[in-house]
């Protein structure tokens, strides 16, 4: 079963990933700011990750830029918000697999996480 | 009974009616914390609920028939409505529907207790739809502010331009607060609010002052260049000083040139207030054609608009020269006005910067020399 990491200050959107992905045969671990996720990542592994990018302690890019120095590699969908295109783009230039911009739609969502597991 | 007794005992009852009062406290705040903790245990347990439905349209999960009822329901509604999209969105919006929610919340506007009534409101705000804008609009005269302000907000929310008169023709008989949340519906509004407001200004600002000087300067926040010849209009025709103020602002930030040349007759204005916001404008405007205007403000008998004017000219083309003669004039009060907007805007650093180099002109020497005189 794959595990996938969420990292959302927003309980609304973890609430709403953990409960589609769970439906949907995945194990879903769930982290409310970015020192937590950082934390989780280095002390399991993940399949996936999805980080939002502006939450309380690490941004979301710092996170990835955090866990490659650990040498952890796990792929990373950073979520950013609608207006944020300067973030969308330098997510992909630091290492995430994909970004979707918030308020996302599901299905997208599922089908980039399909793509990438 | 002595005097002593008589303290002992009424410090003894005051000292009981403390201990009273501090156990009612600590017991009411136990009593809040437990139904707080409640609330949200409950809201979570809905947003498990709300992401099933919201995730898949034939969820079959129950939801309490009573649900709409629980504020803690409502909470979890509401966060979802602001993060969800598409189709999840429109599952959302059945689940409101299906459960009676606006309705429920329409009932709770007319309840006697204020908290229900602001919550309602405030809830309507973020989830009514097409059919609360005849209860939003009766509340915008509401009894309570904050209830006229989210009827506002929800109006604004849901896009209702027809709504945008109803709002306008409020702002001279509210409170400023209120008066100012009602502006900041209007900006969301963009440029579908400018000709009500306009309208609104036109006919109110010789006779009304706070009201036409909230419109003008949501006019500015709103940035539409068709209130630009309105509001010189209003410039023109201005009885009262705010109003003047106001426009001279609205039209400085708008930065429209056709302005500049209204706004420049206002510059020998009797009051130094209007003066000084005259060259302010001029310079956001960047009006080349002030700058006789700005450099005579520089001898205005007011340190504030020497010092706006000295400000604007080093802010239009051109007006770097009007400074530096001025530093260099016999004017004592207009060059020392020249002199802090030069140095304000870096002009003393580079000066000691071309001197170092030895390529200094003779006016960055005057500069320097100057600023030297006075330290």
């Amino acid at each position: 079963m794959a595990r996938i990491l969420i990292a959302d200050d927003s309980e609304t959107i973890t609430t709403l990933l953990a409960t589609a992905l769970q439906s949907s045969g995945y194990e879903v671990e769930v982290a409310t700011d970015g020192n937590q996720a950082y934390q989780m990542g280095l002390e399991s592994e993940h399949d996936l990750a999805i980080l939002d990018q502006l939450m309380p302690g690490l941004l979301g890019l710092e996170v990835i830029d955090r866990w490659r120095e650990a040498g952890i590699e796990t792929p990373v969908i950073i979520l950013t918000g609608v207006d944020d295109e300067r973030t969308a783009v330098e997510s992909l230039d630091r290492g995430a697999v994909d970004f979707v911009r918030k308020p996302f739609r599901l299905p997208e969502l599922m089908a980039r996480i399909r793509q990438r597991i | 009974m002595s005097l002593l007794e008589l303290v002992q005992y009424a410090t003894l009852v005051v000292l009981v009616l403390d201990a009273v009062g501090v156990g009612t406290l600590i017991v009411l705040k136990a009593v809040n914390r437990r139904r707080r903790l409640a609330t949200e245990r409950r809201k979570r347990e809905y947003m498990r609920l709300i992401s099933r439905h919201v995730a898949f349209e034939y969820c079959t999960d129950p939801i309490p028939a009573d649900a709409a009822r629980d504020p803690a329901f409502i909470d979890a509604i509401i966060d979802f409505r602001n993060v969800l999209a598409g189709s999840e969105l429109a599952n959302l919006e059945r689940l409101i529907s299906r459960h009676g929610v606006v309705r429920r919340l329409i009932k709770d506007l007319s309840s006697p207790w204020k908290v229900k009534r602001l919550r309602a409101a405030m809830a309507l705000a973020e989830i009514g739809g097409d059919e609360t804008v005849d209860v939003l609009l009766a509340h915008l005269d509401d009894r309570e502010p904050e209830i006229r302000v989210q009827a506002a907000r929800g109006l604004g929310r849901i896009g209702w331009t027809p709504a945008i008169d109803e709002i306008v023709s409020r702002f001279g008989r509210v409170s400023p607060w209120v008066r100012a949340r009602f502006a900041d519906t209007l900006i969301g509004f963009g440029a579908d609010a400018t000709w009500p407001l306009v309208a609104y200004v036109m006919v109110n600002h010789r006779h009304e002052t706070a009201g036409p000087v909230a419109a003008i300067r949501t006019l500015a926040a709103i940035g539409d260049a068709q209130a630009v010849k309105p509001l010189m209009d209003v410039l023109e025709t201005a009885t009262d000083t705010e109003v003047t103020i106001a426009a001279l602002d609205a039209l400085g930030s708008l930065g429209h040139p056709m302005a500049a040349p209204v706004m420049r007759t206002a510059a020998t204005n009797p009051d130094w207030r209007i003066r000084a916001k005259v060259v302010t404008a001029l310079g956001q405007v960047g009006d080349v054609g002030a700058l006789e205007v700005l450099a005579t403000a520089l001898t205005d008998e007011s340190w504030w608009v020497r010092r706006n004017a000295a400000a604007a000219l080093g802010a239009v083309p051109g007006g770097l020269d009007r400074l530096y003669e001025a530093v260099a004039g016999d004017d004592r009060f207009a060059s020392d006005a020249a002199m802090e907007a030069l140095v304000d805007i870096g002009e003393l650093t580079a000066a000691r910067m071309r001197m170092e180099g030895g390529i200094a002109a003779p006016r960055d020497l005057a500069l320097i020399s100057h600023v030297e005189a006075h330290a």
